[in-house]
C-alpha cells in the first residue's frame, strides 16, 4: 500500500493535518456508532386471542359422553 | 478492546507506537502534538533520559471532542525501544486497541526491527491478544536518509510485514507520513469497535 507523503511546508499550519484527520475520523465514528447503536427493544407483541366463533357459549350439540355423565350425576 | 459506551457516551481507544530504539516513535507523537490546535493541546507526558532516549513511555491524550454525541479520546503511547525495558513494554501494551510498528529504514537496523517485531508478538500473546488479528500498521521511518543507507520499502515490507497490513513510508522528523499512519490505525481500530454487552456497562 502506498502512502501519500505529506506536502512540504504543511507543518505548523493551524492544525491543518489534524483538521483533516478529524474530518475523516468523525465520519467513521459517526457511521460506526450508528451501526452499533442498540435499538430499544420493541414492546412484546400482545398475544392474539383466538377469535371466538360467533356462537361461542352456545352448545349446539352434546357429545354422547357428556350425555352419559349428566345422566350419571342425576 | 475499545468499546462504544452508550451509558457514559464515551469512546476511548488506546494506540501504542512500538519499534526498536531510536526508530522515531517519540518523534511521531511529538509531531502529532505540534499539529494540535491550542484548544485541544493537553499535556504530552514524556519521560526521557539526558540523551533523549525514552525512559519509560510517552503518553499523548488526544481529546477529539464530542463526535456523534460521544466524548471521543485516543490515547497514544510509545514504548521504550531498548531491549532491557521489556517489562515496561508489556505494561504499556495492556489494553491496547491498535499498534503502529515504527521500523527504522536503515539497512543496519534490520536485525533490530525483526527483534522488536518478535518482541511485540510475544508481548501481545502474553497479554492474551492475538498478534495475527490486532489492528496493526507498519511505518517505515527515516526515508529522508541517503538511499545508500536505507533499505528499499519493498525489501522492508517483505521482511517485516508478513500480515500484509497497511504500511507507510515516513520522515517523522518533519511530519511526513505521520498523520497518514495515525489515520490508518485509527480506522482499523474503529472498525473493530464493539457495543458493550449491556447499555449501562
Amino acid at each position: 500500500m502506498a502512502n501519500k507523503s505529506k506536502k512540504e511546508g504543511e507543518s505548523g499550519e493551524e492544525g491543518g493535518e489534524f483538521a483533516d484527520f478529524m474530518a475523516d475520523i468523525s465520519l467513521e465514528i459517526a457511521q460506526r456508532v450508528e451501526s452499533l447503536n442498540p435499538k430499544p427493544k420493541a414492546p412484546p407483541a400482545e398475544k392474539k386471542k383466538t377469535p371466538a366463533p360467533p356462537d361461542a357459549g352456545l352448545i349446539v350439540e352434546w357429545p354422547n359422553i357428556a350425555d352419559r355423565m349428566i345422566e350419571e350425576m342425576r | 478492546m475499545s468499546v462504544v459506551n452508550y451509558g457514559t457516551r464515551e469512546i476511548t481507544c488506546k494506540i501504542v507506537y512500538y519499534g526498536p530504539g531510536r526508530s522515531g516513535k517519540t518523534t511521531n507523537l511529538q509531531y502529532i502534538y505540534s499539529q494540535l490546535p491550542e484548544e485541544r493541546k493537553g499535556k504530552m507526558v514524556s519521560l526521557a533520559t539526558d540523551t533523549d532516549r525514552t525512559l519509560f513511555f510517552d503518553f499523548l491524550p488526544l481529546d477529539l471532542g464530542t463526535i456523534s454525541g460521544f466524548a471521543t479520546r485516543f490515547q497514544l503511547y510509545t514504548v521504550p525501544g531498548q531491549v532491557y525495558y521489556a517489562a515496561t513494554r508489556k505494561l504499556v501494551l495492556q489494553g491496547v486497541d491498535g499498534v503502529v510498528f515504527v521500523a527504522d529504514s536503515q539497512s543496519r537496523q534490520l536485525a533490530e526491527n525483526i527483534e522488536s517485531l518478535q518482541d511485540l508478538h510475544e508481548n501481545l500473546a502474553d497479554e492474551g491478544l492475538d498478534p495475527r488479528t490486532i489492528p496493526l500498521v507498519m511505518q517505515y521511518n527515516k526515508r529522508d536518509l541517503p538511499a545508500g543507507e536505507i533499505s528499499p520499502i519493498e525489501e522492508l515490507d517483505e521482511t517485516l510485514n508478513f500480515r500484509d497490513v497497511p504500511y507507510f513510508s515516513a520522515t517523522a522528523i518533519n511530519g511526513g507520513g505521520v498523520f497518514e499512519t495515525l489515520r490508518s490505525v485509527a480506522s482499523l481500530v474503529l472498525s473493530r469497535l464493539s457495543a458493550p454487552a449491556t447499555r449501562d456497562s
